[in-house]
């Protein structure tokens, strides 16, 4: 009895270690990945597979400039949301925080990320890291129009806030992505899913060409490393939380990444054609198609849950 | 004499007490008026869980009596609070000004009167309380003329019509029932019958939800808030409005009863109200998003978190009325906090509350700002502040209970928080430190011992919500709602837990092995703030900002779509009426043949009426 809950609370207390290490090597293999696929539609070779890792370990060796405190605790602040935001996800079913609230805190803590990079980049006093922000906001703003849309559709339909009940659900009466009512929640999620991860044609806060790379101007170093490592943190969110609500999750972590490559790929393809909007056009896209699907799916399921 | 008659007293003859000792000292009257609004929070901290009813006097056939139960003492612990830290706070910031005996005056005999709503058993009491709050908080809103008076004045003239209604329909209740105890009203709401009981419900929304600045009653809250002084602000925002909450709890579950609530028939009142609720979410927060001056937008936030109230409380189910009652008490925290950074601001800069024209005090004003961050992300509703769990809890009941438009439209709001709450903060403590402020100092300590308190309420109930949801699932239950399964951590139930302690351990956790992380890299160099990276161009000094229009491509989208058509109506309403009083006006020409002729007119009227009345 007690070695049993012993080795539940080692095994658990494993799983909390091993799953952010896993987003990230699995984040970082993503990154790689898509600079090659890139490269291959460009018709160059590319870097090399692992060259986000040689980055890293070249920028904590370089010398940064600091702002002040807050410019440091705020990428803190960030990477940790980002990794508590995974604690809280299923992977397989490796799942350690799940029992302690469930999506909106999902959805809450998703927040504390570019919180985080806000206030950090709002110390260093930069116009060009403001105009960034300002705009990071205003996309988040616009994308998140249609994701509470989507989300509150597949809770509704499950009646549940908690993801890892969703995976079951779904392992039993087949991926929701194909049933009739979260159809259209999740192509709607597709649509918005380069927004969510700063992709093109979303790739509105960074524009390196307009606001020499926004937010990330006044990181150097070690900083630049830490937002490197937030935005592969980011990118392993937004797509685990698609595989997990719309593509029946993953029996175990193997074919949980499967899906994800299978995924990302589709964002590096959309990636590698579509010019950057502008964010005016940006937002009037999110709430114009995306939205339209989810509100439809919405009361879809509505109609059906009477 | 019981100690609730006694806490009134000694709260309204502190009031003029310190007054009068504003003549003789001004330092033993600062003293005077620190220690009587202390003293109230002490009395009520310890009738905590000694609830009572006494008659204090006999009005002749209606006995006016006080009473204490968990919802009075809830709210009555809440006012004391923020009454005592708000006058702390006006020690320095009222100092140096004219008639500030008269300012301490109002502000105690605010608190007081609040008291004395909370704690009365009857509505003529009840009636007699708000309107001494009422007309002591108007005199505080205009308190610095010029703009103030006319703010007001609005403020006023909707408090009146709220205060008929209510006049009415307590007279109904009388002349119905013959009593205006609130108790022995109790049983006859389950007799009534439902149209009545709408009659009732309609006249008391028109009465709380003016002063609740429900929309479409808004409209007098912004221009008072922001012309209040900013200790008042505090006090105004955070519960004298909330009043209106209190108003709706005793209405709604004490007097009519949760049944007759929530199964009023066909009309539907409770789903109504949360419509109402969900509106008042929505457009006050993105109008917020659009204000320059800084206690303008939260004013609109006030406007725009008593929608999360009025859903949570409309749904009228158990987490659903917890949510709702909890996040009063979380908004009281928040935005008294924010309106004090405000104030400790404006202090400093001599008055200046334009978002446009600060920037960069954070390295100048250090402790404010971390009350700023903690108030905003209260007002957020970021996990670990107290603003989450209540959010956490009326989301999961609009989720659970079926209604995702509601949820939407909740947490649609959240987004436009973050917004308009990240230029706040971005506008007065970060970006670039104009030269004009760079002298500045940090505020005193009797402005940062209250920023400090409020911003450890705001953690402690994130991280240990249990403390406060106890009192308010005994509220909760003696609503007669089912008892909710609280722990000190938040919530336990099958359809979703909430357990803050977890998250804050693991993202203190997170956040020191990142931290550690970051050490292994090389050290960094601090610069200041002109040395930025411009890629290659010039950076003029002092005339490098990004802070006047923020969100300028969303203003420009969404600014057609958010007119505030109520305020545009009553705006419409009071110039008509003034333009018709202007015409009346006109038949007063001061010349006497004129005069002379209207009485013969008016003789040769009542004449032919006389006649046509024969025939």
């Amino acid at each position: 009895m007690i070695t049993g809950a012993l080795v539940h609370w080692c095994s658990d207390a494993l799983k909390i270690f091993v799953s952010p290490i896993l987003a990230f090597i699995i984040g970082i293999f993503f990154l790689g990945l898509s600079r090659k696929i890139m490269a291959r539609i460009h018709w160059r070779y590319g870097p090399p597979l692992l060259q986000p890792v040689i980055d890293i370990i070249k920028l904590f060796s370089q010398k940064g400039i600091s702002h002040g405190g807050l410019f440091n605790l705020g990428i803190i602040l960030s990477i940790a949301g980002c990794v508590v935001v995974i604690l809280f996800i299923p992977f397989g079913w490796m799942c350690p925080l799940s029992a302690s609230g469930g999506m909106l805190v999902i959805l809450y803590m998703m927040l504390l990320a570019p919180l985080g990079m806000a206030l950090s980049g709002g110390e260093a006093a930069n116009p060009n890291i403001s105009i960034g922000i300002s705009r990071k906001l205003i996309l988040s703003l616009a994308y998140e129009v249609p994701l509470l849309l989507i989300l509150l559709a597949v809770m509704t339909y499950y009646n549940t806030i908690s993801v890892v009940k969703i995976v079951p659900e779904q392992q039993n009466a087949g991926w929701s992505l194909f049933s009739l009512p979260l159809f259209l929640p999740g192509i709607a999620y597709i649509l918005i899913l380069p927004a969510i991860l700063g992709k093109r044609p979303f790739e509105i806060v960074q524009a390196s060409q307009e606001i020499s790379s926004g937010p990330m101007a006044e990181y150097g170093g070690g900083f630049l490393a830490l937002a490197t490592i937030q935005h592969i943190l980011n990118l392993f969110i937004g797509i685990a939380l698609f595989v997990n609500l719309f593509l029946g999750g993953g029996s175990n972590p193997f074919t949980f990444f499967l899906k994800m490559l299978a995924v990302f790929v589709i964002t590096v393809f959309i990636n590698a054609v579509f010019p950057r909007l502008r964010i005016e056009q940006a937002v009037g896209y999110l709430w114009r198609w995306p939205t339209m699907l989810a509100l439809i799916g919405l009361i879809l399921v509505m109609i059906r849950c009477k | 004499m019981s100690s609730l008659g006694l806490l009134l007293i000694i709260a309204f003859s502190g009031a003029f007490i310190t007054y009068f000792l504003g003549k003789i000292s001004l330092k033993s009257r600062d003293f005077f008026a620190v220690f009587i609004s202390s003293v109230c929070v002490a009395i009520i901290a310890r009738l905590h869980n000694s609830y009572q009813k006494i008659v204090y006097f006999n009005f002749f056939d209606l006995p006016l009596t006080l009473r204490l139960d968990t919802l009075s003492w809830f709210f009555a612990i809440a006012i004391a609070t923020v009454g005592a830290l708000s006058i702390i706070f006006s020690l320095s910031y009222i100092k140096g000004r004219e008639r500030t005996s008269f300012y301490y005056l109002m502000m105690l005999l605010t608190n007081a009167a609040m008291l004395g709503i909370v704690l009365s058993g009857d509505l003529v009491s009840f009636y007699v309380f708000w309107e001494i709050m009422s007309w002591s908080a108007f005199l505080l809103i205009s308190y610095n003329r010029g703009p103030a008076l006319a703010a007001g004045m609005k403020y006023i003239i909707m408090s009146v019509i709220g205060s008929c209604a209510m006049l009415i329909a307590v007279l109904s209740l009388y002349a119905a029932y013959g009593t205006l105890t609130i108790c022995e009203l109790v049983p006859f709401a389950a007799s009534a019958s439902s149209g009545y009981i709408l009659f009732l419900l309609i006249l008391f929304f028109i009465a709380f939800g003016i002063k609740n600045a429900v929309w479409p009653f808004h409209s007098w809250l912004p221009p008072a808030h922001s012309e209040a002084p900013s200790p008042f602000s505090a006090v105004l925002s955070g519960i004298l409005v909330r009043m209106g909450m209190y108003g709706f709890l005793l209405v709604f579950f004490t007097i009519v009863g949760l049944k007759v609530f929530v199964g009023l028939g066909k009309t539907n009142f409770h789903y109504v109200l949360a419509w109402i609720g969900a509106i008042n979410i929505v457009i006050p927060t993105f109008i917020a998003m659009l204000q320059n001056d800084s206690k303008r937008l939260l004013a609109w936030h006030g406007v725009g978190q008593g929608g999360y109230m009025i859903l949570g409380v409309a749904l009228g189910s158990s987490l659903g009325v917890a949510g709702g009652t909890f996040h009063i008490i979380n908004h009281t925290s928040y935005i008294a906090l924010l309106f004090l950074v405000v104030g400790a601001v404006e202090y400093r800069t001599n008055g200046i509350r334009d978002l446009n024209s600060l920037g960069g005090l954070i390295k100048k004003m250090p402790v404010t700002f971390i009350g700023a961050l903690v108030g905003a992300c209260g007002l957020i509703g970021v996990p670990l502040t107290n603003g989450f769990v209540s959010k956490w809890l009326i989301y999961k009941t609009l989720i659970l209970d079926k209604h995702p438009f509601l949820a939407f439209a909740a947490l649609l709001g959240t987004w436009g928080t973050i917004l308009s709450l990240y230029k706040f903060l971005h506008n007065i403590f970060l970006g670039q430190l104009p030269e004009k402020y760079k002298d500045i100092k940090e505020a005193p300590f009797s402005m940062k011992f209250p920023i400090i308190i409020f911003s450890g309420i705001i953690i402690l109930f994130g991280i240990l919500p249990g403390i406060p949801l106890r009192v308010i699932n005994a509220i909760g239950t003696s609503f007669g709602l089912k008892s909710l399964n609280v722990t000190i951590w938040g919530i336990a139930s099958e359809t979703g837990t909430l357990n803050t302690i977890n998250i804050f351990t693991s993202l203190l956790a997170v956040g020191i092995i990142i931290w550690l992380i970051s050490r292994f890299g090389r050290k960094t160099a601090a610069v200041n703030q002109d040395d930025n990276y411009a890629a290659g161009a010039y950076v003029p000094k002092d005339k490098y900002y990004y802070t006047v229009d923020f969100y300028n491509p969303l203003y420009r989208m969404i600014t057609p779509y958010l007119r505030d058509f109520a305020d545009e109506f009553y705006m419409r309403l009071a110039r008509w009426g003034r333009s018709l009083c202007g015409k009346l006006r006109r038949i007063y020409t001061g010349d006497i043949g004129n005069y002379v002729m209207y009485i013969v007119l008016f003789l040769a009227l009542l004449i032919a009426f006389k006649l046509w009345g024969r025939i």
